[in-house]
Parts: structure tokens; sequence; C-alpha cells
């Protein structure tokens, strides 16, 4: 049910082509528990089994609490799980894996660098000098649109600015792998879908197998090749769809009116809306856990 | 008909600009009037009461008085060398002491804060030690090291040293997880992430405690010099005390507030440069 085959000319123009079989991001019967402050433990996701094809655009869609953003935690290798198994190109996760980007719900950039200093942050931190690696983090400023704010600081900026700084901070160290935690949760409709059509034209350009979490269907259907539908907590994959709407897709603002895209949503809704109706019942009566964890 | 209704708007919005500012410029300057008016009631109601033997001059002192001291100190010395080589002893040992105790609080803070086995295991200690008297220290540093400069810069480092300690390890607890995933991810070493996130994140909070650890680096060294001494201003303060002199004491006391108030005015700047990323204010951080 969960193992997915990508089209074969997904990973042509991917750079590990000469391995087809392995693929990008593997989860097998994968487990994450906490320990929680007052002694027990709490199950995040139980036995979550997820194949990303190289090159293919992942969406995971779950109620509130379902152990989306753990999932990412694992493949990033911000953290291990309790059982089972991460894999990366074929490798088990150990530890922060190279070629993986991570974009974060929150602005997770340095306030006290600028602009510039902090995209250049990746390549410096692999070793390439300062005027090189500024070089660089010009070209993808220039690359999301904001040729002329080197020099601000991110606390100047508008959210979309400063998402788009996230990007380029995440994109300019090459990934192969990208992994993005509701990234564009906090920003108003219409950014929101500005944003959304500047990452799908990012995304053609170098094809990096993303897993995107969302709560947002209709996003998840605009921007994706399959939708990964996961349970109330602990969460685990309910159903995978394959999202079968041409690409380039154009503005997600019109593909959302498309039949296709309709039959879609209704489709998933049905999977997803009873996970949600559960989650909502839950944190009606109790309060107990924090939120996506 | 538009443009006439714009530009009466825009005549309304800068003569409005301008009673505002004028309003402002004439605040400040009664301010400064009050302050002034202050400082001469305190100082000619003192010496007034002073001359009218109304507070006991002997006691109490007087401004003329504290005035004729630093006066003579500035034209003969004190009794153990020119005004200057007092001033510079003490300034010395409070700078040293200061170094030396933000460098260590800084260290260990940085150090504890990341580690959670050695804070746990060391801040009982720490917390212990923080808890004693710490000033008795001095009679100890000065039977160890000797009546010279460095038993007081030692004094004055352990003073610091706590202030800025605690601060900086609370800093480094109070970093953005965030932030320091998100530079893991993009490759950066435990170095990287120390450097590049937790120190600049915890110097809000270092650079915050710095305004109170001169303040303790003074005292350490004045203290150290009342202890036991060769020269210092301490030393001046103590011999005034001996000789039943207000005047001296005062006079000693306003030299180190006019050093503490310029080791003030640096550390805000010094604030203000390394906090240049920070929003002005909350209220315009939103917008953009």
């Amino acid at each position: 049910m969960a193992i997915l085959m990508a089209p074969e000319q997904a990973t042509e123009s991917f750079r590990d082509s000469g391995r087809h079989a392995t693929p990008a991001i593997e989860l097998s019967k994968v487990t994450k528990r906490f320990p929680t402050p007052s002694g027990s433990v709490f199950t995040a996701i139980r036995d979550v089994n997820l194949v990303v094809e190289p090159g293919q655009f992942c969406a995971v869609v779950g109620p509130t609490g379902c152990g989306k953003s753990t999932t990412l935690t694992l493949v990033s290798g911000l953290d291990r799980p309790s059982a089972g198994v991460a894999r990366v190109h074929g490798a088990p996760v150990d530890g922060i894996a190279e070629g993986t980007s991570f974009v974060f719900q929150a602005d997770a950039l340095l306030p006290w660098k600028t602009v510039l200093g902090n995209v250049a942050l990746g390549p410096i931190f692999h070793g390439i000098a300062r005027k090189p690696a500024h070089a660089t983090a010009r070209d993808w400023l220039r690359r999301v649109g904001l040729k002329g704010f080197e020099d601000h600081y991110p606390h100047q900026l508008s959210g979309g600015m400063r998402k788009r700084v996230g990007l380029a901070a995440a994109l300019i160290n090459d990934p192969s792998i990208l992994l993005m935690d509701e990234p564009f949760g906090a920003l108003d409709v219409q950014t929101k879908a500005i944003m959304s059509n500047e990452l799908l034209a990012l995304w053609e350009q170098t094809k990096p197998s993303v897993i995107f979490v969302t709560h947002d269907l209709e996003e998840a259907i605009a921007l994706a090749d399959t939708v990964v539908v996961m349970t109330v907590g602990p969460g685990t994959v309910k159903a995978v769809y394959d999202i079968d709407l041409p690409r380039p897709r154009g503005a997600v603002q019109e593909i959302r009116f498309e039949p296709r895209f309709l039959a879609l949503h209704q489709q998933i809704w049905d999977s997803l809306r009873s996970e949600v109706e559960r989650a909502y019942a839950r944190t009606a009566t109790s309060t107990e856990h924090g939120e996506d964890r | 008909m538009s443009v006439v209704f714009d530009s009466a708007a825009l005549g309304d919005e800068s003569q409005i600009a301008a009673d505002l500012r004028r309003k402002k410029i004439r605040r400040r300057l009664l301010v400064y009037a009050a302050r002034a008016l202050t400082l001469f009631l305190v100082l000619g109601g003192w010496e007034l009461f002073a001359n009218l033997k109304i507070v006991d001059p002997f006691f109490f002192g007087q401004p003329s008085g504290v005035y004729q001291t630093l006066r003579h100190w500035v034209e003969h010395g004190t009794a153990y060398g020119s005004l200057w080589l007092q001033i510079w002893t003490t300034l010395k040992e409070a700078l040293e002491g200061f170094a030396l105790g933000v460098s260590g609080g800084v260290l260990f803070g940085l150090l504890l804060g990341q580690n959670r086995f050695l804070s746990d295991v060391l801040g009982p200690y720490v917390k212990a030690m923080n808890a004693i008297p710490r000033i008795v220290l001095g009679s100890i540093f000065v039977i160890w090291l000797g009546f010279g400069t460095t038993s007081k810069a030692v004094l004055a480092a352990v003073l610091v040293f706590f202030v800025v300690f605690f601060n900086a390890y609370q800093g480094v607890r109070e970093v953005d997880r965030n932030l320091v995933a998100n530079v893991r991810v993009l490759g950066a070493s435990r170095l990287q992430v120390t450097r590049q996130v937790v120190l600049p994140s915890a110097l809000t909070w270092i650079i915050a405690s710095l305004h109170v650890a001169f303040g303790f680096s003074i005292i350490g060294a004045i203290v150290g010099e009342f202890l036991g001494a060769q020269k210092g201003l301490g030393l001046v303060i103590a011999t005034a005390q001996g000789n039943f002199d207000p005047n001296g004491v005062f006079g000693a006391m306003l030299i180190i507030a006019v050093i503490a108030l310029t080791a003030e005015f640096l550390i805000e700047r010094i604030e203000r440069r390394l906090l240049a990323w920070r929003p002005p204010s909350h209220a315009e951080a939103g917008l953009a």
C-alpha cells in the first residue's frame, strides 16, 4: 500500500541515476516515542512506511498532532527512530545527512545576520571561503526575487520575504532531499499562493526529492506527485494517493478549479476527514500533548 | 482640484511636524533645567546647612571641603603618591578583574549551558559558592597573593565571574532550538553552532550582565585595597576614614563614580554596536 513506484523519467535527471532501484527516502516500520515530563511514554508515530522516489514531490497531510513533523526530523537525522529504519539513498540515517535541507515552520533565520549572511551559511559550513560563498548567496537571492535586500536584517523583511530567504538558504546547499515542515503555514493566503508557485518553479530546476508537510489539503494536491494521509496520533500512514495532474502545474490558484483536482480532493478528503474529526474530538476532551509531537 | 487639496494637506502635515519638534525640544530643555536645579538644591542645601552648623561638617563634610580635598590631591598628590597613580592602580585592578571574570563567566556559561551532564554535576557547587559571601575571600587572596594589585584583581574577578556566569548560562539555555536545528541541518559543526548561534544569542544576556559586572569589579578592587594595599583609591578612603576626614571619603567616592559612569557609557556604546541587528522596538518589528 505504502510502497510507490515513481515514473521512470523522474529518476533520469537525478544525480545517482545509476541506482534506479534505490528510493531517495525510505521509512520502514518507523516508530518514534518520546518520554514525557510526567514520566510516561508518548508515541508520536507508529510503524510508518513511506517511500519517496528520487525527484518526487511528496506531500504529507494529517490532523494536528499526528507526528508529521516528527517524521521529518527522523529523515533529516535531527532525531533517531525508536524502532524501524529511516534510509536516505539506501543508507540508514545516522546523524545529519549530507545533501538534506530543511525548511522549518517557524522562521529559522539568524536574526543577527544579514539576509546575505544567512543564505551564505550553508556553503560556509561546508568550508567554502567567504567570498565565493557570498557570490553564490547573491545568486540565490536573485533567484528568489530578493535582489537588493542582501544587507537587510531578517526583522526588516515581511513574512513572505523571510520565507524566500529560508528557501534560498535551504536550496543553496543543492540538496537531493528537501524537507519542508508547513513552510507556508504562517503566511496569508495570497502570499502563500505566490510562494507555492515559486517553490514549484525552483523545484523544477533541480528536482530534489521533497517531503512537504502541511495540513492544507489543497496545497498538498496542487504541489505534490503523491499525497500521503496520516492517521490521528500515534500517526501512521493511512493511504497514499498519486496525483496525476500534469506538470508543469502552472498557477496553484487556478489548478484548484480543474475537474481532476476537485475529484482528487474529494477522494482524499473522504479519507482525511475521519482522522481530522477524531483528532478534533480528542483535543476537545484533553489537551495533554503538545501539537505535532 | 485634487492637487490643491493634496498640497493643503501636506502643508498641514509639515506644520504639525514642526510643532511636534518644537514641543520635544522644549521638553528636553525643561528636563535639563530641572536636573541642574536638583543638583544645585542638594549641594547648595548641604553647603548651607553645614555652614549654619545645622549638620556638623566634622562628621558630614561639605561640598566646598570635598572640592578643597580634591584640589589638594590634584595639586600635591595623596599620602601614597600622585592622585593619578591611585586612580590608575584601582582602575587597573578593576579592569583586570573584569576581563578575567567576564572571560571565565562566559566560558563556563557556554560550557555548562551546552553540556547537561556537566551542569548537573557542577550546578550545586556553583550555587553553593555563589551563596558564600565572596567578599571575605579578599582576606584569603591578600594572604595568598600579598599586598600588590594581583590580590585585588582576583577578588574583582571572583565577584564579576558569578554575575556573568549566571547570565551566560541562562542565555545559552534560552537559545531558540529551531535555530540550532536549522544550522545543524545546513552542516554546522558543534563549534560552528556555538560560534554562530549560541554565542550571538546569549550575547544579549551577557551584555546585560556587564553593566552590573563592572560595578562589581570596582567594588572588588576597592574592598581589596581596604583589606591591605600600598596604593589605590580604596587605601585613600581607608586613610581618610582613619583621619575622620569625611571630605576625603566623599572626594574619593566622587572619583569612583566618574570612573563607573565612564565605563557605563563605554559598555553602552559596545552594546549598541554588538546588538545593532536587533529591531528598534517590538511595535516596528512586525512591519516591513
